[in-house]
């Protein structure tokens, strides 16, 4: 019998990131473009996973869009699903022992409850962008370093300064009052990096937090803000090298749920 | 009429007050704005006027009524004030102002600064202690003051028995609605969440004969109907509002219907009659409003014993629902401070839920679909 192929897309708010699927157990290619939703990343990111894959889209058995911009794909994928659904079906692949995934995005913030490798309870973030992607995206713009850097910079910290948790904006305002006062960058960064972390936390501990904890999400690469939860949640965090890839992975196992159903 | 031309009629008169009330107007009448909540419009009708609910707008932004509003107040007030200023409510003869909550009682006093040179404002405080005898009195002072103020815009004086008649047409009112509500649960299939909320948000704009004719037509056809098999999942919706089509669709594009609310827009306000036997008709308004039962704006005696939040958990499980969606109006402080009780009382009971934080201003529901169809897989799951 052939190889059943799936592919899952995850098109987020700041990125675009696919993964195609051997009979539903196996990564067979994976892409990841570094824009998102309204712009070319999806199709970038479905082009190239094809490409390294060396197939069509005739090819997958079932393709399932999720993220912010599922939508937009309606017609090229079979079905779309909610983030959180495959957040929680990717974790509980990658973490069978999962039972609280956090997922920190480009906008959202997601804890989820998983029982059995399904999720079956969630808490968002409210319409503001304290302790999610974005609100690292400005301060790292405001402290002149890439987002990428902000870990290893946060390491070296040897002093705490304390960021509010409640504000991007008046978070900014008070790392500029920071970097005024002649703070040192990485005492700043690492008290960013606290501040998400009690922000994430706060919301974790409304649906109570179960280990196995996993965090996802392209935040989840961030060594500060994964040390940061740990301290703050008291537990041990699990993170995957494939994390951000966490989402498609979900799509493209609940796409071969669907193709072998 | 047919079930569809019937929902049409609802659909169109939920859209368009300002014409509405264009053609009250145009027909010679007197039309009184009806601000939330718990207002006697029994009084309303009973002088001879139309009373128009105003609860805001899904489709206006908040600019002029900024002059007079604290940025925390909730949308629905400061877009309430917003139609008066930007003329949407032009024509109005006068407005009625509860002020049971802490955003509303100093937005009576705006509204009474925006518009007291161009209509009645007539200021209406209910009693927080509504059970007892100094309680009643107290609701039918207020009450009194309100029939007087509409007197003197209706030019004439209202009888008990006209009153005695506002009180019937209001409970037949009421009770179309609840009857409406269960017949939505059973056709769910064919009153979908966006129909279900414009045949109960059209009340607030019809003349009420007419509307309990039209609905009492409905809910004939409705029952006719064979009990529909639902194949998607049910919830219980709760908050102060939720009449927002576009946020209403993403239910139905998730298979979600409606069993029950526990929305002060809707089912809130037609559970509670006010007795017919009652001598008195002030007295029976008086006791309409003391015997609301398991309301977040209103006292409860026994709130340590959550007694409201197990009526909602249990209205989850009695109308089939598999969990409840509430709709937090940002920034209602009754309902957050509400909210943990209700939260508990749900997991006690291992009810699903959510909280979508609104507001009357968006435009985008991103956030709220991404939510809305998780939990339809979370309550696929508990079926």
């Amino acid at each position: 019998m052939s190889a059943v192929y799936t592919l899952g897309i995850d098109v987020g708010s700041t990125a675009s990131k696919c993964i195609i699927l051997k009979d539903g157990s196996e990564i067979a290619a994976k892409s990841l473009i570094d824009v998102g939703a309204g712009t070319s990343g999806p199709k970038r990111a479905i082009d190239m996973v094809l490409s390294e894959a060396g197939m069509k889209r005739e090819d997958m058995a079932f393709v399932l869009a999720t993220g912010y911009g599922r939508n937009s794909l309606m017609g090229l994928a079979d079905k779309q699903m909610s983030e959180l659904s495959c957040h929680a079906r990717g974790a509980a692949f990658l973490f069978p022992e999962v039972h609280t995934v956090i997922d920190i995005g480009g906008q959202d913030v997601k804890v989820l409850h998983i029982e059995k490798g399904a999720m079956t309870n969630f808490q968002m973030n409210d319409k503001c962008a304290a302790g999610t992607g974005r609100f690292l995206d400005v301060m790292a713009r405001v402290l002149e370093v890439k987002v990428e850097e902000l870990g290893d910079l946060g390491a070296k910290s040897q002093k705490k300064v304390g960021i509010s948790s409640t504000c991007t904006v008046f978070a900014e305002s008070e790392v500029i009052s920071q970097l005024a006062m002649g703070t040192d960058k990485c005492d700043i960064i690492d008290g960013i990096h606290r501040s998400v972390a009690g922000r994430v936390a706060g919301l974790a501990h409304r649906i109570g937090v179960v280990p196995q904890v996993v965090m996802t999400g392209g935040v989840a690469q961030n060594a500060g803000v994964v040390n940061a939860l740990r301290a703050e949640l008291g537990c041990e965090i699990k993170t995957s090298p494939l994390t951000q890839y966490n989402g498609a992975l979900g799509a493209a196992l609940f796409a071969w749920q669907a193709a072998t159903r | 009429m047919s079930i569809n031309a019937l929902l049409d009629e609802f659909k169109i008169k939920a859209a368009s007050p300002k014409k509405q009330l264009a053609e009250y107007k145009a027909q010679g009448k007197k039309v009184i704005g009806v601000l939330p909540y718990y207002a006697p419009e029994e009084l309303v009708y009973a002088a001879g006027m139309v009373p128009m609910g105003i609860w805001g707008s899904n489709t206006k932004s908040i600019s002029r009524a900024k002059e007079y509003c604290a940025t925390f107040y909730c949308t629905i007030a400061q877009l309430a004030l917003e139609m008066l200023l930007d003329g949407t409510m032009d024509g109005l003869d006068g407005i009625i102002t509860p002020t049971i909550c802490d955003t509303l009682r100093p937005m009576s006093q705006n509204f009474r600064v925006s518009m007291g040179e161009k209509m009645a404002v007539i200021f209406l405080a209910h009693p927080q202690n509504r059970f007892e005898d100094f309680g009643l009195q107290f609701c039918i002072d207020q009450y009194t003051h309100v029939k007087k103020e509409l007197e003197k815009v209706a030019g004439k004086e209202m009888t008990d028995e006209a009153i005695q008649d506002a009180i019937k047409v209001y409970n037949k009112a009421r009770a179309a609605r609840r009857t409406f509500v269960k017949l939505a649960n059973e056709h769910c299939d064919v009153i979908t969440p966006v129909k279900r909320s414009a045949v109960l948000k059209a009340f607030y704009f019809m003349e009420k004969p007419e509307y309990i004719e039209k609905l009492n037509e409905l809910n004939e056809e409705l029952s006719k109907l064979p009990a529909c098999d639902w194949k998607g999942t049910k919830v219980v919706t709760s908050g102060i509002i939720c009449d927002n089509p576009k946020l209403l669709e993403i239910f139905e594009e998730n298979s979600i219907a409606i069993a029950a609310d526990d929305v002060a827009h809707e089912s809130r306000s037609f559970r509670t009659d006010a007795p017919e036997d009652e001598k008195d008709p002030m007295m029976a308004l008086a006791k309409q409003f003391a015997n609301i039962d398991y309301d977040v704006l209103l006292y409860d005696q026994a709130s340590s014993k959550n007694r409201r939040g197990e009526f909602v958990a249990d209205m989850v499980k009695e109308s089939g629902a598999q969990g409840l969606v509430l709709f937090m109006q940002q920034f209602c402080d009754p309902e957050e401070m509400e909210y943990p009780y209700l939260k508990k009382a749900l997991e006690e009971k291992n009810i699903p839920h959510i909280k979508l934080g609104i507001d009357q201003q968006m435009r985008d529901f991103g956030q709220a679909q991404t939510a809305i169809q998780a939990f339809a897989d979370v309550l696929e799951m508990s079926k």
